[in-house]
């Protein structure tokens, strides 16, 4: 406990100092320091995964490959896509910054089951120990997506596919469990005053996104059984030499897989929503039509799961069908877009780095999201399918929009959740830089793609044509790693000797900037009534605090 | 007003038949790509319109309402539902739009005309072989077809999943072991165009290539008729240039000429090994217990003859024993064409194991 003897300024209790000890963190309860240990974790993963990637750039720089063979290669695309999707971006924003941010948002003390909570990233450690041993035991050479009948190959195909499958298996409980815990905390722990159509719109995302993990997951959880099953014992329903059917397993796999883009977005979209608005002090524009597209996007997101098979084999009455349906889902992802621009529209912006990677998002998300429309139709598809093209549309969506709007959302959250302010000049160089980088690296990859480059290429001696966009792409790439090493080293400072931070330093509204920075052990000591979380008119800039406090004349809610 | 923007986007596109590369794609080079250039372009330029409306509203607004001190509160619209109705069912009806020109695209590159040639296309790790089953010739790596002619090909794998894709062409479609899958083009221009494998099939996927040679009408069926019948006539003396140049590229992927260890043992000095029985088994036993009177292999040519049609019969110590079967894809004489080419390796490559033949044996230049 913190109550020792003097020191000037007097240090309050806070969930950081509340408890001390290494197990004090393993074995909390706390929300906040599970969201810390996931934001911890994810931000190593992310690392690893990068490495990976920058492997994987350096490897192409010449048609012949400059370093790595085949097989290694290979590799290096496996695991930077399985860590990336399973351990980093799905847990990234509802894990690690909705662990923080949501009970907090809710005046709640926690969310509604603690234990569950402790476990769940209990199981993301067990997943990434699985992980690590399928690094170790042979390697993982099948790509994230451990299509059949070469996963299941045993002569082929690397020896550690069955802990990576396992690894993503437990994975997936980590998942569902965040998930059926954001639900119930949503549904039951919402403060006095906070309707629905009152939540903050993070919390919206969150939900939306919580369903599909609470329903979504479970397929992948069995197929990934399946295929261990298979594997093993041979049981002949993904491998065609027994009568199985290797696309059968693609169905499956898309049909979590699918959704879980969406898993990974709307949390990112539910973050720029809060930073767009906050940022530009300005009422959130159409807030009900933000809110109704992440429900939108969350239903429709289930349906269109054959897209990725449209040159699978699979009949053309089918693949009419998905792709009707997954124009669909465009739509709700524009009306998102249009909101935002209209909440800057006569706001009031400051170009702090939360919102420098707020508008990041809104421009890459545009080119991703317009993209998909190349993709979304068939005869286009057809010839990108596949290439380089996709490469570069699911990293303007995965990369430049999910991990761009988590890095929105850390840098938004972090005074509140260390208590200290990172130097705000570096903060916006090396976001620039990220999306400078990101746009260099990704951009030169949607032209190869459609000019024909295919995708997962060791080498691409036929092609060498080409060289000369794998050679932008790869420049890119070494901003974007610039990028991430400056913004980990001003954060880390930060930590040691940044200024200490307000409650409200950007002048947010939500229950989070009314408790202090670095929150009490227990949030409020009584749950607050809100009123409406996006009118900024209640508060003011206070140069001895330098943060927001809310106006002297003005009324709290249910006062 | 559909068919006025139709025709806008047309001559902005310039996608005139056979048009050569541009910014986005590579040149049309073949009947079905003029419209799904046309399509893509459609697809872009909406792309264009929406992408630098909302760039420009970015910027135009974060630099008009940036934020000038601290004390500023804003009252702008928090809502205007006419305006959201606006801008959710715009965008819709031009989705539909594109749905409608996609599906239409799509179903020209879906139906075969009735009169197509037919070509079966076998996809292994990590090698194509295509079948003329008119003329019973047989290609690997290399794929000719005539000229201004539908051609469909009916595909299938031995192993994994592989996907034939000819960018040029803009046609591509997934191998799937244990189930025919088809596609359809018509070449518009005498020339070469890749084909890839763009569905990830393992170790060699990046490698797994072939050329499509497009060639004039009148020239096809000759070419044909003489691929088939080339071997038939040789003598064992001629085989070998033959095996070098028009069976090895099958085997190129995993078996090296300069005796690099690959996904199988290298072909150099190959022959010395078998007819010495100095070959290990993972099963633990030695080849040269089994060559001999009265053993498994009387004689060493059977040994490889057995390798080729049931290569999981013997595994050779150090390797997966991921080769498929060539059970009924080599004819007997082809067997034997690849066996007396093991025997007169040196004959036919350079210490670096570059081929120095040509198939009717004279010297490569």
């Amino acid at each position: 406990m913190t109550t020792l003897t003097t020191s000037n300024p007097p240090v309050t209790d806070n969930y950081l100092n509340h408890t001390k000890g290494i197990k004090s963190w393993l074995f909390t309860l706390d929300h906040k320091r599970i969201g810390v240990m996931y934001l911890v974790c994810v931000l190593l993963a992310f690392l690893l995964a990068g490495v990976f990637a920058m492997l994987i750039r350096f490897q192409l720089l010449t048609p012949e490959g400059t370093f790595m063979t085949q097989d290694q290669y290979n590799q290096a695309f496996t695991v930077h896509g399985a860590i990336m999707v399973f351990l980093v971006i799905i847990p990234a924003v509802p894990a690690a910054l909705g662990n923080f941010v949501l009970p907090i948002m809710l005046g709640a003390k926690d969310v509604a089951f603690p234990k569950l909570n402790l476990f769940s990233w209990w199981l993301w450690i067990f997943g990434l120990v699985f992980f690590l041993i399928a690094l170790g035991s042979g390697g993982i050479d099948t790509g994230w997506t451990f299509y059949t009948p070469y996963s299941i190959d045993k002569a082929s195909s690397m020896g550690g596919v069955i802990p990576a499958l396992i690894g993503a298996f437990i994975l997936g409980f980590s998942s569902i469990f965040t998930g059926m815990n954001f639900i119930v905390t949503i549904h039951r722990l919402r403060p006095k005053g906070m309707t629905w159509f009152r939540m903050p719109l993070f919390l919206w995302a969150t939900y939306a996104t919580a369903i599909i993990q609470v329903l979504a997951t479970p397929v992948i959880g069995i197929t990934l059984l399946l295929l261990v099953v298979e594997r093993t014992v041979g049981i002949g329903i993904f491998d065609p030499a027994m009568g199985g059917d290797p696309v059968l397993y693609q169905h499956f796999f898309w049909f979590y897989s699918h959704p879980a883009v969406y898993i990974m977005i709307l949390p990112a979209m539910g973050v720029v929503s809060e930073l767009i608005s906050v940022h530009s002090h300005r009422h959130i524009f159409g807030y009900k039509f933000i809110a109704y597209s992440s429900i939108a996007i969350a239903m429709f997101g289930f349906l269109v799961w054959g897209h990725h098979m449209f040159t699978s084999g699979q009949s053309a009455l089918m693949n009419i069908i998905f792709s009707l349906i997954t124009f669909s889902v465009s739509i709700p992802s524009a009306v998102k877009i249009f909101n935002w621009l209209a909440t800057l529209y006569k706001g009031s912006i400051s170009l702090n780095t939360p919102m420098i990677y707020g508008l990041s998002f809104i421009f890459i998300f545009s080119i991703g999201g317009l993209t998909g429309l190349h993709l979304a139709t068939l005869a286009t598809d057809v010839h990108l399918h596949d290439s380089y093209f996709v490469v570069a549309h699911f990293h303007y969506v995965m990369m430049g929009s999910a991990l761009i709007g988590f890095l929105g959302g850390i840098h938004h959250w972090w005074p509140k959740m260390t208590g200290k302010m990172y130097h705000e000049n570096w903060g916006r160089f090396s976001a620039i830089l990220v999306f400078i980088g990101f746009n260099v690296t990704f951009f030169s990859q949607f032209m190869m793609g459609s000019k024909g480059m295919p995708r997962r290429y060791a080498t691409y001696t036929e092609m060498p044509e080409f060289q000369v966009y794998h050679i932008w792409s790869t420049a890119g790439s070494v901003i974007l790693a610039l990028g991430f090493v400056i913004c980990a080293i001003y954060l880390i400072q930060s930590i040691f000797n940044g200024k200490k931070a307000p409650a409200n330093p950007w002048g947010g509204r939500s229950l989070e900037w009314q408790c202090p920075s670095p929150p009490p052990w227990d949030n409020f000591a009584e749950q607050p009534e809100v009123g409406d979380c996006y009118d900024y008119s209640v508060l003011e800039w206070n140069e001895d605090e330098q943060g927001y406090v809310w106006k002297k004349d003005a009324v709290h809610p249910g006062e | 007003m559909f068919s006025i923007l139709t025709l806008l986007l047309a001559t902005l596109a310039n996608t005139t038949q056979g048009a050569p590369a541009n910014f986005w794609l590579p040149k049309q080079a073949s009947t079905v790509a003029q419209g799904v250039d046309f399509t893509f372009f459609v697809i872009t330029w909406i792309c264009y319109v929406f992408f630098f409306g909302i760039t420009a509203a970015l910027i135009i607004f974060m630099i008009k309402y940036r934020r000038k001190g601290h004390d500023i509160t804003v009252q702008g619209p928090t809502h205007n539902t006419p305006l959201e109705i606006a801008w959710t069912v715009i965008p819709l009806l031009l989705v539909v739009v594109i749905f409608v020109v996609g599906m239409r695209g799509y179903l020209d590159l879906r139906e075969a005309p009735e009169d197509s040639y037919d070509v079966q296309v076998t996809g292994q790790k990590w090698s194509w072989t295509f079948q003329h089953p008119k003329y019973g010739a047989t290609q690997v790596a290399e794929l000719t077809v005539p000229v201004n002619t539908p051609v469909r090909l009916l595909m299938t794998s031995n192993d994994v999943l592989h996907s034939v894709w000819i960018p040029d062409f803009r046609v591509k479609m997934d191998l799937v072991p244990g189930r025919y899958t088809s596609l359809w083009f018509e070449a518009i221009a005498v020339g070469n165009y890749n084909l890839n494998c763009a569905e990830y099939c393992g170790k060699d996927h990046s490698k797994m290539f072939a050329t499509v040679r497009v060639v004039p009408v009148d020239d096809f069926e000759p070419m044909m008729i003489k691929l088939a019948s080339e071997y038939e006539d040789m003598s064992v003396g001629e085989l070998p240039a033959y095996a070098v140049n028009r069976l090895y590229n099958r085997c190129q992927s995993c078996h090296s000429l300069d005796g690099t260890t690959g996904t199988g043992p290298s072909f150099k000095g190959l022959w010395d090994r078998v007819k010495d029985g100095d070959v290990d088994f993972t099963s633990g036993e030695k080849l040269s217990n089994l060559l001999g009177e009265s053993t498994t292999y009387e004689i060493p040519e059977n040994y490889i003859r057995s390798s080729i049609v049931n290569p999981q019969g013997h595994i050779v110590q150090g390797y997966l024993g991921s080769m498929p079967s060539f059970q009924g894809q080599l004819k007997d004489k082809q067997i034997t064409a690849i066996i007396e080419m093991f025997k007169h390796l040196d004959e036919l490559t350079d210490a670096e194991g570059n081929i120095t033949v040509n198939p009717d044996g004279t010297p490569r230049q």
